[in-house]
């Protein structure tokens, strides 16, 4: 997972990578950012949570409804007022709103 | 122009619609049945209080850090996404460019959300906050 | 039940009621006043969050009985976080009844 070439996506302030129960295991830092690797520790571990939930509401759904196209899900992202968190698997980046490009950061998310 | 009207005039724009905090108070355009729309609408009120939630946790370890108010969430599927922001949701493919309009239209629309998320959803669909749950 | 009552039964070191918007309505115990806040804030929060996940489950597996939620319980290692409705307590796992403090919560709440 390469988060050097992350932080070249627009607008972002970090990379980070988690394990599968969102314990932080890497990150990259934009300097002068706010966040810390406490702050990402639990973003990492709200962004688990996040998947897994809508994981599983995207099986509801296709199962109750019979329509395709949402498994399997690759990716998720929380829009605050300021900047958003994109994740996919164990690998994540906030960019700030004003820059952010959501298409290209989760296409980034697919090819890590 | 209507927030849902404009949405659905997007080509790749399945279905756009409003929803609310609490029962079943909803409204649609687009390839949804009712009972889908309804689906729906109770998917995103969990989520949008679910990540508001986060939101106010982060605050407390980390005042000002530009996560709050959360203006909304996007579920990004195989081939096709689904994003809220505020008391609207959109259901669209997954093709170039569209989430990024999508997402600009619907944040420059709705504007940014304040702080009380229940007064804000409320606003929009009519209720009252003070009504207890139980 | 009054909060004075829960209290009393071993384990439990604080309980409170909360309002919809997660300010403190009463409370009984040894904790200090902004702890107390938070608990109840996040109290509010995680019920909210329960329902949303219970009303989904409904939803999708189309068994009653999940809905309308009642109430959750978060296990740690020496304490555990548990509510029923609008109260919510804290509980010492080395001591009392999950059991019977959930039943205490439940009355409580209906009250």
């Amino acid at each position: 997972m390469n988060l050097d070439k992350m932080m070249d996506l627009p607008g972002a302030m970090a990379a980070f990578t988690y394990s599968d129960r969102g314990d932080l295991q890497s990150q990259v830092l934009r300097e002068g950012t706010e966040l810390t690797p406490q702050v990402l520790d639990l973003l990492a571990h709200s962004c688990v949570a996040n998947l897994a939930i809508a994981s599983m509401e995207a099986r509801g759904w296709e199962a109750v409804t019979g329509q395709g196209g949402f498994q399997p899900l690759k990716g998720f992202s929380v829009v605050g007022l300021e900047w958003s968190v994109v994740v996919n698997g164990n690998c994540g980046v906030v960019v700030k709103n004003r820059d952010a490009d959501y298409e290209a950061t989760f296409n980034a998310l697919q090819a890590a | 122009m209507n927030i849902v009207k404009q949405l659905m005039a997007i080509p790749g724009v399945i279905a756009a619609g409003e929803y609310a905090f609490r029962g079943d108070r909803y409204s649609y355009e687009g390839a949804l049945t009712d009972e889908f729309a309804r689906m729906a609408s109770i998917l995103c009120r969990a989520n949008t209080l679910s990540v508001n939630m986060q939101s106010e946790i982060f605050d407390s370890f980390a005042e000002n850090c530009g996560c709050r108010p959360v203006q909304g969430w996007i579920a990004r599927g195989n081939q096709i996404t689904i994003c809220a922001v505020g008391n609207y949701f959109a259901f669209i493919e997954n093709r170039d460019e569209l989430l990024n309009d999508v997402m600009t239209i619907m944040r420059a629309k709705v504007g940014d959300i304040r702080d009380d998320l229940l007064a804000n959803l409320y606003a929009k669909l009519g209720g009252d906050t003070k009504e207890a749950l139980y | 039940m009054s909060l004075r009552k829960i209290l009393v039964l071993d384990g439990v070191t604080a309980v409170c009621r909360f309002r919809d918007d997660g300010v403190v309505m009463e409370a009984e115990g040894m904790l200090p006043a902004d702890l107390l806040e938070r608990l109840a804030k996040f109290a509010q929060w995680y019920r909210r969050m329960v329902s949303g996940n219970t009303d989904i489950l409904s939803l999708f597996s189309q068994m009653r009985g999940w809905s309308p939620s009642q109430g959750w319980i978060v296990k740690g290692v020496a304490m555990t976080v548990c509510s029923v409705g609008n109260t919510v307590c804290l509980v010492d796992n080395s001591q009392g009844s999950l059991n019977q403090i959930m039943r205490a919560l439940g009355e409580a709440a209906h009250e």
